[in-house]
């Protein structure tokens, strides 16, 4: 399949001041990232509130959990999911304590079937997600961390690079990721 | 020699020297034996921190993984290495925490001392009176350090105990010392008790030293916004926290009958203060209602729009949350600027000793920017004096405040649409779109974004064009700046008793759902607007609102359907339903207090030396629940981390992650909500009552959401619990659409269910969670974490298990 968006360029964290240490993410193409989501084992969508302010991105994150990735909601992001009637495998939890959750080994997750193994992240406020990546990268590194969001996340394993004013090709990279789940 | 009740008098004795040790008189004062932890130094309340700490996980998400703190560094500690010291990733992030909460700790602690020194200087010792309705006058003092304050000196002590925590708390952060991350955030919580106890003693003395509200709900109205200062006038703006020096600008424009010459108006926590002055008991001096005169610029996050929008000839800085770029932005205006506190000197020359006229005269002809005067009365008349003959002088400058049409359209057009400005805006607002509008003749975006603009011109420094930007948002509002006047309730102080006595049982037994306490800076991450709405949204379900410093001065902002402000609507009581300023950043104090006060008026528990009592009958009782939504200082760490050690839960804003720590509870392991049951001693497993302690929030909803959650408590009865549920569900239904789903834990029995949902609820409990109902007589039968039970007496403490079974 021919990708269209080149999402490794540009790996500018969005908040310029956001670099944490040595270690910092690379950033991978649509379908490298998608293939490394498909071969996971327990993946979960994490997906909040700066959905609203680009709706269509609660589409394309169905089409992800309709691939069978379980989706937490945070803040008030179910509503989105609600008004187009899709909560088959939506939770509503909170970023906060749901990284808190992440970081114990013995969680069994938001359907009690076990911890997850791989984190991916889209629409969370820059600063917030930013954080919460770091902690999973310090205190649980048993989580693969990969963002699909339209900025680049220093602490994140693998992201996208900056497409944070280019919505057309942000939608575009998550469509090809999705496309590749749904190979 | 004579000897009267404690006191004597020597007479004609000459070269006699005579030293007296404290006077020990506390005894016959209290009807309570000393608790088990007066002063408490560091360790001593230790199993407390840590039963908090077993129940609420500390969460530490790093901003830094490295560590540059000696010269084994750079350490990378990712992934919880250990440095080159043997220190962890966790215990490196306990020892930021606990650096930061000193910082807080001691600024408060620090503005205290140096008002018990002024005050004592300018107006001699004066009694400890906090009026007729208030006999538990210093809850924390009681609480923390066992004594009841007679006079000021008396808190000198209280300042003492408070500077020696801290200096060993910080040698604790020296490399080598404490390795232990738990024993870091157990430091912090000290020194947040420390914080909470030192803004005690600074409200306590300027509301005796200025006459300031004794828990006034009718406080006056006073007048704040941009537009509210008359431009006709001179304007002298006092910015900072501390009122020492803006007090007697007030006195000096008193006295010289200037009123019509000069309008005083502050900036940050010392607005609020100024606005208190001669609003209580009545004092020798200080002609009643004298604050009322002067007027509220804005919160702290307004300063740079207000400098700006050429709306102050001089300013006064004095201490804490003061841009430090104050005398750049003030001398490229040709704003004359006082500083007037040692804390923050800028680099000035200190003119303390010369001549009022002399400084006057240098900087109304700009021979200097500024000038350090750190002599209050003369700070405040070189300030009045040098606004008002400063004036005619900058009258080009002022001229110029505001960009030409020609300039605005010049600069916005030359936007490139970069988007750098977007890459560091802090609530991420898309700058150049509203460049790109108003280049085509549409300010509508400059005008709906400027309130969520914080004003901390990142934006400028980056633009590769040199853009303004702020001063491209002063000329797109230039109309909302002229009619940006409001009215705020000036801070009417503690909580009384005699409230107390009304709000206790409902409060415990939950009928009225909670207080919400709404704290902090100005740092909002969608704008201010969020203060009204959320303050509004829990006054309106009959919660008690407190809020404080620039949350206050953010809510008075706004006004309903029929024009009223939110202190226009809502009366201003310690009672459910109504929203009361309480004061200043300081004055957070009352918060705390009215939590002891109703363990201690309404509970009949003593608070004497006797701390952890009073937090775990908090904890488990007090349905209350912090906010700062605005969280930007070192100051609203040591806020937070001081409500959480006495029990009360906070939640703060998404860019509260850069405090690094949160105390969250994990639901799902049983044994973290065993409580005992103070009766017999036996072990209850308790639903999670409140949840977490420290909480980041994404946005307004869900920190509405957690506000409501975070006010349940073991001890609500069912009426209570049935209030509390039913808002918690209404937030969620409202908000996200549905029933919030973690509902079920929260019920104990079928009373507990709100009405409105009582059916659909027994069967969701029936048909999703296998719980066994009666339907006939619609009861639960099995199912819930406990029963529920009226003489449940839940703690944390074993000392307080009264029968052991």
């Amino acid at each position: 399949m021919e990708m269209a968006v080149d999402t490794t360029k540009n790996p500018v964290p969005f908040e310029m001041a956001e670099f944490h240490g040595p270690e910092i993410s690379k950033t991978y193409k649509t379908k490298v990232l998608g293939a490394i989501i498909k071969k996971s084992k327990r993946p979960l969508l994490v997906v909040g509130a700066e959905l609203f302010d680009d709706p269509v991105m609660f589409d394309k994150a169905i089409e992800i959990g309709k691939t069978g990735i379980p989706i937490a909601a945070t803040a008030h992001s179910i509503k989105g999911f609600i008004d187009r009637g899709y909560t088959e495998n939506v939770y509503q939890i909170g970023f906060n304590p749901l990284a808190n959750y992440l970081r114990f080994k013995d969680w069994m997750g938001l359907d009690g079937k076990g911890q997850y193994d791989t984190f991916i992240l889209m629409g969370i406020f820059y600063k917030f997600a930013s954080a919460t990546f770091s902690a999973l990268k310090n205190f649980n590194r048993d989580i693969r961390r990969i963002s699909i969001d339209r900025y680049y996340h220093v602490s994140a394993d693998m992201s996208f690079g900056n497409l944070a004013f280019k919505p057309d090709d942000y939608h575009a990279a998550v469509d090809e990721v999705i496309a590749v789940l749904k190979k | 020699m004579g000897k009267v009740e404690g006191s004597f008098t020597v007479e004609d004795m000459k070269n006699v020297q005579i030293n007296i040790g404290a006077v020990i008189k506390e005894e016959e004062e209290w009807d309570q034996p000393m608790g088990p932890f007066p002063y408490p130094s560091i360790a001593k309340l230790r199993d407390w921190d840590f039963k908090l700490t077993d129940r609420y996980r500390i969460y530490y998400n790093p901003i830094c993984d490295r560590c540059t703190l000696c010269t084994y560094g750079p350490c990378d500690l990712t992934g919880n290495k250990r440095g080159a010291c043997g220190i962890t990733q966790e215990g490196h992030q306990g020892k930021l925490v606990l650096l930061v909460v000193l910082i807080g700790c001691t600024a408060h602690c620090a503005h205290g001392r140096h008002l018990y020194h002024w005050c004592l200087d300018r107006f001699g010792d004066m009694p400890f009176d906090m009026g007729p309705e208030i006999d538990v006058d210093a809850p924390l003092t009681r609480t923390i350090c066992g004594i009841k304050p007679k006079t000021i000196k008396d808190f000198g002590p209280v300042l003492s105990y408070i500077e020696e925590e801290v200096s060993q708390l910080l040698a604790c952060c020296h490399t080598g010392q404490e390795a232990s991350y738990r024993d870091f955030d157990s430091k912090a919580l000290h020194a947040g008790m420390l914080d909470s106890l030192g803004k005690e003693v600074s409200d306590m003395i300027q509301i005796i030293a200025y006459d300031m509200p004794r828990g006034d709900p009718d406080a006056p109205l006073v007048e704040i916004g941009m537009g509210c200062l008359d431009k006709n006038k001179a304007i002298f703006i006092t910015y900072g926290h501390n009122v020492a020096g803006a007090a007697e600008s007030i006195f000096y424009a008193e006295e010289n009958n200037l009123w019509d010459k000069v309008d005083i108006g502050g900036v940050c926590c010392t607005a609020i203060d100024n606005t208190r002055i001669g609003e209580g008991l009545g004092h020798p001096w200080i002609k009643k209602n004298l604050g009322t005169k002067v007027k509220v610029a804005g919160a702290m996050g307004w300063w740079r729009k207000m400098v700006r929008a050429g709306v102050m000839d001089c300013v006064m800085v004095d201490e804490q949350c003061v841009y430090c770029d104050v005398l750049e932005e003030c001398s490229a205006r040709k704003i004359p600027v006082i500083a007037s506190n040692e804390k923050i000197l800028l680099g000035l020359k200190d003119r303390t000793n010369d001549p009022a006229d002399e400084i006057v005269d240098d900087l109304v002809n700009f021979k200097v920017p500024g000038v350090i005067v750190l002599d209050p009365i003369k700070a405040g008349e070189v300030g009045i004096r040098t606004a008002i003959a400063v004036k005619p002088e900058r009258a080009e400058a002022q001229a110029n405040i505001f960009l030409t049409e020609e300039e605005f359209n010049k600069h916005v057009e030359a936007c490139t649409q970069c988007n750098s400005c977007a890459f560091v805006c802090p609530p991420h607002l898309k700058i150049s779109n509203a460049m790109e509008e108003a280049a085509k003749g549409n300010l509508e975006p400059f005008s709906s974004t400027y309130e969520i603009c914080v004003g901390c011109r990142r934006c400028e420094q980056v633009c590769p064009q040199d853009i303004p930007v702020l001063k491209c948002y002063a000329y797109a509002n230039q109309e909302y700046i002229k009619n940006q006047k409001f009215k705020m309730r000036a801070g009417r102080g503690p909580v009384l008793d005699t409230e107390i006595r009304i709000v206790g049982a409902p409060l415990c037994l939950g009928t009225i759902p909670g207080i919400i306490a709404l704290v902090g800076c100005a740092n909002y991450p969608n704008g201010t607007k969020e203060c009204y709405d959320m303050a509004r949204e829990f006054a309106r379900r009959g919660y008690i609102v407190i809020t404080t410093g620039c949350m206050a001065m953010d809510m008075s902002l706004y006004t309903d359907e029929e024009g009223r402000t939110i202190w226009e609507e809502f009366p201003g009581a310690f009672d459910g339903g109504n929203v009361c300023n309480i004061g200043s950043c300081v004055a957070n104090a009352h918060g705390h207090g009215a939590g002891i006060k109703v363990a201690t008026i309404y509970a009949h528990r003593n608070e004497r030396g006797n701390y952890d009592d009073i937090a775990d009958y908090v904890l488990n009782k007090v349905g209350v629940c912090g906010i700062a939504w605005g969280a930007m200082s070192q100051k609203a760490a040591s806020i937070a981390t001081g409500f959480n050690r006495l029990g009360v839960p906070v939640v703060v804003e998404p860019h509260g992650v850069m405090y690094r720590r949160a105390y969250l509870g994990r639901t799902d392991v049983k044994e973290d909500w065993e409580i005992i049951d103070a009766r017999d001693g036996s072990k209850v497993y308790c639903e999670p009552a409140p949840e977490h302690l420290l909480y980041v929030a994404e946005t307004k909803e869900e920190a509405m959401l957690m506000l409501a959650k975070l006010c349940f408590r073991p001890s609500d009865n069912n009426a209570g619990r049935m209030i509390k549920l039913t808002h918690y569900c209404d937030i969620n239904m409202k908000y996200f659409g549905q029933m919030p789903p973690d509902w079920p834990i929260y019920v104990r029995h079928a009373s507990d269910l709100p009405l409105v949902y009582k059916d659909k609820m027994l069967k969701e409990l029936e048909e999703k969670h296998d719980w066994k109902i009666d339907w006939k007589r619609k009861m639960i039968l099995e199912g819930p974490i406990r029963p529920s039970e009226v003489a449940f007496d839940p703690t944390n403490i074993e000392r307080k298990i009264r029968v052991r079974k």
